[in-house]
């Protein structure tokens, strides 16, 4: 009886080890967020790699875009670090910092790393040593959408390039007037709807800090104290403050299609460049595409986006490239980030999007970002950034006093940083 | 349970001497593997969290190094306005809610204990909220919620005769904490619901006879029956519902983050905010400490209470 036991017993095992032997691909796992569409898309190019390269495995992770941070964090402690990872760009100098990224260039074909923007190079490369850490297929920015129909009812001016962007005045003067123009719910959507605890509001709303003349943190002292706390950032979110005051925002839970929604109740939308895609079909050529307004004396967009890494955990980081290189040259990827109007990141895919080409709609996004973009502060204390300036903003947003507010915004990054030690070697504070 | 049985009083001896070693071994042979587990699974990780609290461990390794920095995380939490703004967010929450969501289980407990046709059924649809996940809840309700145009807003305006305006719910500072307190009464009062129908059923049906029998009518049975006999379930109702309303969390996280204007920040969300996103583990598990000692207060007075109420 024991014995007989013990003969299966010995018989699985080897029946097991066997089907190991034979089943004994490379695994490389890669860990990623986005829309289903693109969870769908993936899954069809590591198909397409898996057919072409029968001995590797690749294994996707899918981890939610909200909660991507808190289950990266996860995936350090257990030790489970994927070898590919996408990850939102400002993040990016903390992840190096921390040690979980490799240098990138040598596992990744040479035509596409000639092929990046310089807004590409620059968003996937650590300021410390400048070596390239990440590489993606696309870059972003921000536009202001309007209707036309309602502009033309207010008898808006519509700029055509960076050079002419609204300034404070004419905008604020046209949000007034929207207001009281029939049909209009609200004269403009931030998107408030995306969330409070979100990317988006720093991603969003810097670009006004920086038109106003002040920023997040002071970008050679690494302080935030008289800086973020500074009378033009005060004054920046106090415009802010009133515009939600006047109800000229889109509230937080109307969710995020009032700008063409049944009725088309919000005029303007200060929407990423992924906005256009949806609008454009369900409003066609009502649809205007404008430059943030300039509000100080320079204009400013924002930029970075999600993009590919591979981590230093990695045991076969040359797999890792070979698929990232075959996934950013896959066509079907291409297609699909080109109807989704992607922000182009790299000159060959430039050429594939018309949208973004001279005369293309969203030209004015592409001479924006060429022009004017300001990345997010490229430091590793930037989770501490970003999580104060949302809380901030979400205050103030609802009435508490803007000065106070961005004090303690400001003394809450300090303190991050100073808890790291100011973060070596990173200099200041 | 019952407040009727009464323990005989015994002459304290020790352990060993009333049930000999034998019996003693034996006893402690069974308490072993309960007391094991509690060890490695209760008591442990929550002396290496008091542990972690007294450092700047981060979430994840980082190249600076960890050190032990005694009590100022629990400093810097009692000198954080947000810290103490989350507290009163949960106690407003719990007063608000122990009352509604009691109040309704109760009464539907009543409901659902009298003779009546398809009596289990309607057991089973009240309970069907409570063995709903919170997220498919929280999501529904979100829709509800929806302004300005949300159906809840809607049966608002039609009851109203349109006199009342759209309410933002969720983002409205005035209104959110109150969202979160309907969503949350409907959520889980299915829970309390049986508990009272089992202390219901836990009335011996003689002393309603007794009762009746005295000549009580309705009330008089009820006041003077029912209640009393109920009185070790509501506290213990009163226990279970307190220590859950300051855990919340899942509700916030789902739908305001804590917002608007901090006006559902809670303990929890707190915790878990400077634990995952500002990725402070030492400061995170400071905040655990000092919740666990809040829950511990409000356990032992409401121990106290039952003691009273001889339970």
């Amino acid at each position: 009886m024991g014995n007989r036991l013990l003969t299966v017993l010995a018989a699985t095992t080897a029946l097991v080890a066997l089907a190991a032997a034979a089943d004994a691909k490379t695994v490389v796992r890669m860990m990623h967020q986005g829309d289903p569409g693109w969870v769908a898309l993936y899954g069809k190019v590591a198909e397409r790699f898996e057919a072409a390269n029968p001995d590797v495995d690749i294994e996707l992770i899918y981890a939610p875009h909200d909660a991507y941070n808190e289950k990266f964090s996860s995936a350090v402690m257990s030790k489970q670090l994927p070898d590919i990872m996408e990850l939102d760009a400002p993040f990016l100098a903390n992840y190096v910092w921390s040690g979980y990224l490799k240098p990138l260039k040598s596992y990744i074909d040479q035509d596409l790393l000639d092929d990046m923007t310089a807004s590409n190079v620059a968003q996937g490369t650590y300021p410390i040593d400048k070596d390239l850490y990440a590489i993606g297929l696309t870059d972003s920015s921000v536009v202001l959408y309007g209707n036309r129909k309602y502009l033309e009812a207010i008898g808006a001016r519509i700029p055509k390039s960076v050079d002419d962007a609204w300034t404070r005045a004419e905008f604020e003067d046209y949000l007034g007037k929207l207001a009281k123009l029939d049909g209009v719910k609200w004269p403009i959507d931030t998107f408030r709807g995306y969330g409070i605890k979100t990317e988006w509001v720093t991603y969003a709303y810097q670009p006004i800090l920086n038109s106003f003349g002040c920023d997040l943190i002071d970008r050679t002292t690494w302080t935030a104290t008289g800086t973020l706390d500074s009378k033009a950032c005060v004054d920046a979110l106090s415009m802010m403050q009133t515009w939600v005051k006047n109800g000229w925002v889109v509230p937080m839970s109307s969710g995020t299609n009032q700008f063409y929604a049944e009725g088309e109740p919000a005029a303007l939308a200060w929407g990423g460049h992924w906005f256009y895609a949806e609008a454009a079909a369900k409003m066609k050529d009502d649809v205007v595409v404008m430059p943030l307004p300039k509000f100080g004396d320079k204009s400013a967009s924002p930029d970075g986006t999600w993009i590919w890494a591979i981590t230093s955990q990695s045991e076969h980081p040359d797999i890792a490239g070979k698929f990232l290189s075959f996934l950013l040259k896959d066509k079907d990827y291409r297609d699909y980030a080109v109807s989704q109007s992607a922000y182009p990141g790299l000159k060959s895919f430039a050429a594939q999007s018309p949208l973004y080409a001279e005369g293309g709609p969203l030209a004015v996004a592409f001479e924006q970002a060429s022009k004017v973009a300001v990345p997010r502060p490229p430091h590793p204390a930037y989770p501490a950034i970003t999580s104060a300036f949302m809380q901030a903003v979400d205050q103030i947003f609802n009435g508490e006093d803007a000065q106070k507010t961005l004090t303690a915004a400001a003394a809450k990054i300090d303190e991050d940083i100073a808890d790291n030690d100011g973060y070596p070697p990173f200099g200041g504070n | 349970m019952s407040a009727l049985t009464t323990v005989p009083k015994q002459r304290r001896r020790s352990v060993i001497a009333r049930v000999g070693w034998s019996r003693f071994l034996q006893e402690i042979g069974m308490l072993a593997p309960a007391v094991g587990l509690m060890t490695i699974f209760l008591i442990t990780p929550f002396l290496l969290s008091f542990w972690t609290a007294m450092t700047n461990q981060p979430l994840v390794p980082r190249p600076t190094p960890v050190r032990f920095i005694g009590f100022n995380n629990f400093i810097r939490i009692l000198n954080d306005g947000l810290f103490w703004t989350s507290l009163w967010n949960v106690t407003r929450f719990t007063l608000w809610v122990l009352p509604i969501q009691c109040g309704f289980a109760f009464l539907t407990a009543l409901l659902l204990n009298r003779k009546m046709p398809f009596r289990n059924l309607y057991r089973g649809m009240f309970f069907l909220p409570a063995i709903t996940s919170m997220v498919v809840v929280c999501v529904i309700w979100g829709t509800l919620f929806q302004y300005p145009t949300g159906p809840l807003n809607h049966v608002v305006g039609v009851l109203s005769g349109g006199r009342i305006q759209p309410i933002d719910w969720l983002g409205d500072p005035n209104w959110a904490m109150l969202s979160m307190v309907l969503l949350s009464a409907w959520q889980a009062y299915g829970f309390q619901m049986i508990i009272y129908l089992a202390g219901l059923q836990g009335i011996p049906d003689e002393l309603y006879d007794a009762a009746r029998i005295d000549g009580a009518g309705r009330w008089g049975r009820f006041w003077h029956v029912t209640m009393p006999g109920l009185r070790p379930t509501h506290v213990f109702v009163l226990v279970i519902t307190t220590i859950q309303a300051f855990k919340l969390y899942t509700q916030v996280a789902i739908l305001t983050q804590g917002g608007p204007k901090s006006s559902t920040e809670t303990v929890v969300h707190y915790m878990v905010r400077s634990g995952f996103e500002e990725q402070k583990l030492g400061y995170a598990s400071a905040v655990s400490v000092i919740l666990f000692l809040i829950v511990l207060v409000i356990a032992l007075v409401q121990r106290r209470l039952m003691r009273r109420f001889d339970v």
